[in-house]
């Protein structure tokens, strides 16, 4: 198929890596060898909550997923008004992420691909939260700081590939904030990130005393983790802070915050200063933190530069950024055939050819 | 189990949410390399008090590092060129951990320079330091970073050279290793971090997050910051890197032990991406 | 007049630094005894030449105790005697005092240190002053103030001794002796600057 002379092209992306079921219709229009406008024409997404205190299981996630995969399918074509003859493709998540609630959704877009007859296309998550955020905010060559509950990493583009310079040596900065969520037993409704955020915003009197891990480019949470921990059951002792007053969830919360988003802020700053870029763009689920986009933008500011950010709608695991990322990947003539189209827990940024890209 | 209501946005057209209220240019995409010498963007950054004093020569900034900033200017006398480490404030960060962040870190720096220094492991040395104002005035090393030297073997590709950039990743190998010998973690080794002098000697510069520490663990973790900061920056030399790793096990006997423990940083790093 | 100006890079225009060298010091004692009972007409840093290897040596102790002094964080009564205690690689104030001070009978070799601050008079006049002072109660001989003739009066094993440079591998390391010296000069200003850490 000759796609220069195919001005409208128009993708299908399922996403379920974790607990976000996402499915999204995007168009993009001009010429294919270089995208000039992309439109979201609907982004659906339904979100798998557990009880507090507690994660969410692949098991039951998985069959969240599968459950719902049918409704929001609809709704995401229904409100995008595109018949199935004018998609293109059929963009899924091939990883990483956990494995089953993968599995159920590349189930999904095969028996769709094999329905309707369009062909697959895998794709990289975190590729995909990249993609979704420069085509948002317009950043041309950012350092990208990749935040969620399952990936840390700051990345930057170069020759074909987005490289990662720096990550998380143990757990992700959103696992570390997911745990201690449990620990102090907030609730995961809408995110217990977002909760530990709102709880943040009370706190600021102390700054509690807690490891901090940077070691170059890189970062490490599970000391934090610990130490936070071991202050939440000194808290319900009813322990006290260095002032004298009785330590709350608010100063937890405010310290954990500020001690991570530092090293976040820092990591990032010293990618910047390496590869000589003064753009930063934060996508994953954690970019949405009010408190995390300051710091960076303060950051950023002072090196001349600018922070981009997405709301919540693209930030959060979404259908949209994989059927974008699929779409400028189908572009370049990558198909995944469909005895290929497995996916995998494992599936590293800087394995991802970027054909699209200068 | 319970759920929330499913977010729509439908047939909106993408909206650009931009958190800085800096104006955003497209500027003409720059090439994409990696190794762009970026000058530094800001001359208009407050100095740091001590040098607004008199000086036969106006300080001059050369880089404009994550956590701080370089200064060239002259110590004592105008023919001693230094350069002054300057580790401003960081306003965004919470007031409490930014000092004990700044003074924490010059500290060790400075100790571990010395160490460095008496040890005979080549950096630069300590003149002064003040880690109230958070500055620190040391030996001005002249030279390029290892970096640009090893970017112009690559594009030079002569004859010569393929002995030259190896030569250069030897000794690469041979610093880290007797930095780690006399019990020494950089923290933060990248091919920007190292100067090549004019006598060709490679020489670590900026121990900013350097550590003492003599586990195996440690060490592999330097080794790992460095192998992939090399691969991101210099992906065309990649397959050389054995090159630094064999130097540095032959200077550092206990360097075997130290290359295994970074097979196990290695897989880790790669586990880590089963999440998503 | 053998009193020099001392011009130090990066001290703040507030501050004028004077000092002179003298050998064959006789008043030793005398010299202390003023600093001990705080005599306002001898505000001084008096140091023993013996313990200081060159101009960059002393240069250094100055231009610590003047930064201390702007942030105001002196460790002891002002900043002539701040310039003592910068000297020293340890926080032992009555230590340094005793190695870099001017000490009865043995102090041979001084060097006088006045640091001026904001001084409103012409620096001729202030010079002048300060010049007529010293060589009226310093009993000896002023000599110019170089890296001649204070490297003449260094006592090597004392300065090594007190900079714990026996012993140290990088000295092993260089055969010339400029560089050697260049070397030792080099860990002395780091243990200057690292004092107390």
């Amino acid at each position: 198929m000759d796609l220069t002379a195919h001005p409208n092209r128009i993708a299908l992306g399922l996403e379920g890596s974790a607990n976000k079921l996402g499915i999204g219709v995007i168009l993009h229009t001009g010429s294919s060898l270089d995208p000039s406008t992309s439109t979201v024409l609907s982004n659906i997404r339904h979100t798998f909550v557990s009880p507090p205190g507690t994660g969410f299981l692949p098991k039951d996630t998985a069959k969240h997923h599968r459950s719902f995969l049918v409704r929001i399918a609809k709704q995401a074509l229904s409100a995008a008004n595109v018949s199935i003859s004018q998609i293109d493709c059929i963009c899924y998540t091939k990883g990483p992420g956990m494995g089953a609630p993968l599995t159920s959704v590349a189930i999904g877009a095969r028996t769709l691909s094999l329905l309707w007859n369009k062909p697959l296309v895998g794709v990289n998550h975190c590729v995909g939260h990249i993609e979704m955020g420069r085509a948002i905010t317009g950043a041309s060559h950012p350092v990208v700081l990749y935040v969620s509950g399952g990936n840390t990493q700051v990345i930057a583009y170069a020759e074909q590939r987005y490289r990662i310079f720096g990550e998380a040596l143990d757990i992700a900065v959103g696992n570390c904030l997911d745990r201690f969520a449990r620990t102090i037993e907030i609730s995961n409704d809408p995110a217990p990130g977002y909760n530990i955020e709102q709880l943040a915003k009370q706190g600021g009197r102390v700054l509690l005393d807690l490891p901090y891990a940077v070691k170059g480019m890189d970062c490490s949470f599970s000391g934090i983790l610990t130490r936070a921990d071991e202050l939440a059951a000194h808290m319900k002792k009813g322990g006290k802070a260095p002032d004298g007053e009785p330590i709350t969830p608010a100063d937890l919360c405010f310290s954990l915050q500020e001690t991570v988003f530092s090293m976040l802020v820092e990591i990032t700053e010293r990618a910047m200063a390496h590869v000589g870029s003064n753009q930063v763009l934060i996508v994953g689920g954690v970019g949405c933190n009010e408190r995390l986009q300051e710091m960076m933008g303060a950051m950023a500011a002072d090196r001349g530069g600018s922070v981009y950010a997405t709301d919540e709608r693209f930030c959060i695991d979404n259908g949209i950024m994989i059927a974008h990322a699929g779409l400028l990947a189908y572009e370049t003539g990558f198909q995944t055939p469909i005895e290929e189209s497995t996916c995998t827990q494992r599936f590293r940024t800087d394995e991802v050819l970027v054909k699209w890209r200068k | 189990m319970t759920t929330n209501p499913s977010q729509t946005s439908t047939k909106r057209p993408p909206s650009p949410s931009i958190l800085n209220t800096s104006p955003k240019k497209s500027k003409p995409s720059s090439p994409q390399t990696m190794t762009a010498d970026t000058p530094p963007t800001a001359s208009s950054f407050p100095l740091p008090k001590i040098l607004t004093n008199p000086s036969s020569t106006p300080p001059l900034l050369i880089t404009q590092g994550a956590e701080s900033r370089l200064y060239k200017s002259t110590y004592l006398t105008p023919s001693t060129p230094c350069a002054l480490k300057y580790r401003p404030p960081k306003p965004w960060r919470h007031a409490t951990l930014d000092s004990r962040l700044r003074k924490a870190r010059t500290t060790a720096e400075a100790k571990v320079l010395e160490k460095c220094h008496r040890q005979g492991v080549p950096v630069p040395a300590v003149y002064g330091m003040d880690i109230t104002q958070g500055w620190m005035a040391i030996e001005w090393i002249d030279g390029i970073p290892v970096r640009v030297a090893i970017n112009s073997h690559l594009n030079n590709p002569q004859q010569n050279d393929e002995s030259g950039i190896k030569n250069l990743l030897k000794q690469i190998g041979e610093a880290i290793g007797n930095l780690h010998k006399i019990g020494i973690i950089h923290g933060d080794l990248t091919t920007s971090n190292m100067m090549l002098n004019p006598e060709n000697q490679v020489i670590l510069i900026d121990f900013g997050l350097a550590a003492q520490s003599q586990s195996d663990e440690d060490r592999a973790v330097d080794l790992y910051v460095l192998e992939r900061a090399f691969m991101s920056t210099h992906p065309r030399a990649e397959k050389e890197f054995g090159l630094v790793l064999e130097a540095y096990a032959q200077t550092f006997k206990k360097g075997k032990s130290v290359l295994t423990k970074l097979e196990d940083v290695r897989m880790r790093g790669r586990k880590k991406s089963m999440i998503g | 007049m053998a009193l020099e100006r001392l011009s130090i890079e990066n001290v703040p225009s507030t501050h004028r630094v004077y000092a002179a060298l003298f050998r064959d010091v006789s008043n030793s004692a005398f010299l202390q005894e003023q600093l001990l009972s705080r005599n306002p007409e001898f505000e001084y840093a008096f140091l023993d030449a013996s313990s200081i290897i060159s101009r960059i040596h002393l240069l250094a102790a100055i231009f610590n105790a003047i930064n201390t002094q702007t942030n105001d964080a002196l460790k002891t009564p002002n900043v002539h005697s701040e310039v003592v205690l910068s000297l020293s690689p340890s926080n032992n104030i009555s230590e340094a005092y005793r190695r870099w001070g001017v000490t009865p009978d043995k102090t041979k070799g001084l060097i006088a240190v006045k640091i001026v601050v904001t001084a409103e008079e012409e620096e001729e006049i202030t010079a002048k002053k300060v010049w007529e002072h010293l060589s009226q109660h310093v009993q000896g001989t002023p000599i110019p103030l170089s890296d001649e003739e204070l490297s003449k009066a260094t006592d090597w094993p004392k300065v090594k001794k007190y900079y714990k440079l026996n012993g140290v591998p990088v000295l092993d390391k260089f055969k010339d002796e400029d560089l050697k010296k260049k070397q030792m000069q080099n860990l002395i200003l780091m243990g200057m600057a690292v004092r107390g850490l």
